[in-house]
């Protein structure tokens, strides 16, 4: 007799939607969280006007130097000093660098983890991002195709809620949309010159997990249209984009199925040879430190691509020496995440007379990958696409010439209009950018540092270099003035926050950790469904896909409880 | 009448919105020196040069001026609170390579300067911090400060730019 079904490590994008779908099927679950509870009436701060936040909500420079300098020097846009609680101290959770090499890890751990801090941004994956490591050579082939995945996309989709617009795009498959942010008069003269002189090219609204015509389903979970606010960074009181915390939690706990602990740090998932199953859960409590077993029937690792790397390597046995599942020395391998550091930016004349109402969230427009569509065109492996916007410029920050009245008054005009986009590229799998444990360094509760091993290919700069270029003549072909392209200079791995791939999937056990369900291949009971099965990174942001895999996993998972072979 | 928080708490029960009324509820510490208080940060004359040119970049005009809004206060309360020694080190040769400067042009102490001769003193130095490649950036970053605090106060946000706490909708297209 087991505490429960099944456990779900980790409450965020892929736990929570684990959690959801397994609750949904009548199994009692346990969700474990390493961290804190985040009580949104109590934790959100997205209501708090620019006045009430002290010292233009800036964190102390100091402070930042002691316990952010990581986090902060990752993502400066999205830390300020009233949601700095929902980002983790360096000092309190350090990592390790191997010598010569450099990692972002940047998270927040509570409830609904990276989820409720994220950019929202969702696009499917298609058979070009499933055939390429197949047809390049790179990495291992994935044991799946979008045929299969295609479903689960749409289930999970229809849940969450995401605004954008059809396009019939072969390689960005479209989503179930609602209404789409429209583009500005901007972005749509952009698009018109820029999809003349390159036909290849589109410009599309941005597809992003906002509510824009909430369904009685979303509704019923206290979720609310979006109020065009872009305070998400901070919480949405609105539950207007998806998190964890907004939408598959409360639609886990409302079955009457689930159970969260919170501060529950695991340290090793517990196998039986006899069995060839695992069997439980072994935790320390972050606050007490009082260590805990729960055993379940299944286990879904859902802790975060290095995470569950860590806790696999971490559950040594004498049947896995080397770590849980890790027979085919796949886990921590292939880590993976998406590559920016080229873009442009210019001004765009005409449109003076023109302002906007709202604050449209998370960026305007995407440029869908157009490299290498039909065979290798370009001087680089696989593709990426750009994310952008256009606004007017303002004149807010006071770098305007002038004093008094006309320079007070001049605050009200919106000034001229601005486009930017910026590069999401593909990054190789590579089994020698990988995640291990420090040998001899650890955290306050006893477990190994992550040390990371991490550099990018040729590929990677060659990849960016074009990107930076096409940036400018797109720019240039929508007859923007002071265009401005930075050195192209690539962003640290880890630095997008879609690390990925440290358990990947494939058909072989002797080369992969996890078969196309998800599942272990050593061990039939475990599944883990969070960025770590990612076979390849392909360009497109990859919550949307993780979802996906989870929900397909979870209902496999139920299917063999139901019939007994679990 | 209703404050603007109660009138959001009503607004997120009637659409729908569940969540985080008391979100609302906690103001955040006010770290501002207020008038009448000697400055935590600032020599009494660097207040008094701080004071004068915030009131010469943003005056009480229709609306509020940066000084009545306790923009001083609140760039005191910045440099005490949230800068670290460089910045502070930075912003203070700053504020002194401006009064050199103001100093030169008003013929002599700026602070005793009237007010017609400091505000053309201040306009001439602004013109030319602004000129093309000039090296201006202590003025340009202080002058940041006052710009960014000011629009950060209830008074600069909402009667001067408009601000509104939850649009509720996108209008991309809108005619000025």
């Amino acid at each position: 007799m087991t505490d429960f079904d099944a456990i779900v490590i980790g409450s965020g994008m892929s736990g929570g939607m684990s959690a959801k779908e397994l609750t949904e099927r009548g199994l009692k679950v346990l969700v474990l969280e390493r961290g804190p509870e985040i009580v949104p009436e109590r934790d959100y701060v997205d209501n708090l006007a620019p006045w009430e936040s002290p010292n233009l909500d800036n964190v102390a420079q100091d402070e930042i130097a002691e316990h952010y300098p990581k986090q902060y020097g990752g993502v400066a846009y999205a830390i300020k000093e009233s949601n700095k609680h929902f980002w983790v101290k360096d000092d309190e959770h350090p990592y390790e660098e191997a010598e010569g090499t450099s990692y972002d890890w940047l998270r927040g751990y509570h409830t609904g983890g990276r989820s409720i801090m994220w950019s929202r941004q969702v696009y499917r994956l298609s058979n070009l991002d499933f055939n390429a490591n197949k047809t390049d050579g790179y990495g291992i082939d994935w044991p799946i195709r979008y045929e299969e995945l295609e479903p689960w996309y749409e289930k999970v989709e229809t849940f969450i809620g995401i605004a954008g617009s059809a396009e019939g795009l072969p390689q960005l498959p479209d989503s179930v949309f609602q209404p789409a942010f429209e583009l500005t008069d901007v972005e749509k003269a952009l698009k018109a010159k820029v999809e003349t002189t390159f036909p290849e090219r589109n410009i599309i609204a941005a597809r992003i997990a906002h509510l824009t015509d909430a369904t009685d389903e979303q509704r019923s979970l206290g979720r609310s249209n979006c109020q065009v606010r872009n305070r998400c960074h901070f919480g949405c009181s609105f539950k207007a984009y998806f998190s964890s915390l907004n939408a598959t939690l409360p639609a886990a706990e409302r079955t009457g199925n689930l159970t969260m602990v919170h501060n529950a740090i695991v340290s090793s998932i517990e196998y039986d040879a006899e069995t060839n199953r695992v069997t439980g859960v072994r935790v320390t409590d972050a606050e007490t430190n009082e260590k805990r077993l729960y055993t379940s029937k299944v286990i879904f690792l859902n802790a975060s691509t290095i995470a569950s790397a860590m806790i696999l390597l971490q559950s040594k046995s004498e049947a896995f020496p080397t770590g849980l599942v890790n027979r085919s020395d796949q886990v921590g391998r292939n880590l993976m995440d998406h590559v920016s550091g080229a873009g442009a930016v210019g001004m765009m004349s005409g449109f003076d007379n023109q302002k906007v109402f709202g604050r449209r969230p998370s960026g305007g427009i995407y440029i869908p990958r157009y490299g290498n569509l039909n065979g290798q065109d370009k001087p680089y492996l696989r593709g990426f696409g750009f994310q952008g916007g256009s606004r007017p410029l303002g004149n807010a920050g006071g770098q305007i010439a002038g004093i008094g009245r006309d320079f007070k008054e001049a605050h009200k005009n919106p000034g001229p209009w601005r486009v930017n986009i910026s590069a999401f590229g593909e990054q190789l799998p590579n089994p020698e950018n990988r995640v291990t444990l420090h040998g001899s360094k650890r955290d306050r509760w006893g477990n190994p540092l992550a040390l990371f091993h991490v550099t990018y290919s040729d590929n990677e700069h060659t990849m960016l270099a074009e990107a930076s270029k096409d940036a400018v003549a797109m720019l240039e072909a929508a007859g923007c003035t002071n265009i401005t392209a930075n050195d192209v200079s690539l962003t640290k791995p880890g630095n997008r926050i879609h690390e990925m791939g440290s358990a990947r999937m494939g058909r072989d056990p002797a080369s992969s950790v996890l078969n196309s369900w998800c599942q272990a291949h050593d061990v039939p009971n475990l599944f883990i469904t969070d960025g770590s099965f990612m076979t390849s990174s392909a360009c497109q942001n990859p919550s949307l896909t993780y979802m996906a895999f989870s929900a397909r996993a979870a209902h496999f998972a139920a299917d063999l409880i139901a019939d007994g072979t679990l | 009448m209703r404050t603007r928080r109660e009138v959001l708490q009503g607004l997120i029960v009637s659409i729908g919105g569940a969540t985080a009324l008391t979100a609302c509820g906690g103001v955040a510490n006010v770290l501002s020196t207020q008038p009448g208080m000697a400055p935590r940060f600032y020599t009494s004359i660097e207040y008094a040069l701080i004071t004068r040119i915030s009131d010469l970049i943003i005056p009480r005009t229709e609306t509020p001026g940066a000084v009545d809004v306790n923009v001083p206060g609140y760039l005191d309360g910045l440099m005490t609170e949230w800068a670290n020694s460089e910045t502070k080190n930075i912003h203070r040769t700053a504020l002194a390579q401006i009064k050199a400067e103001l100093d030169k042009r008003a013929r002599g102490n700026f602070l005793d300067a009237s007010d017609s001769v400091a505000e053309q003193s201040l306009a001439a130095f602004d013109a030319a911090a602004f000129a093309e490649n000039a090296d201006a950036s202590g003025y340009k970053r202080v002058k940041g400060y006052v710009s960014q605090s000011y629009f950060a106060t209830e008074i600069g946000a909402t009667e001067e730019l408009k601000w509104v706490a939850v649009p509720g909708r996108w209008d991309p297209r809108v005619e000025i």
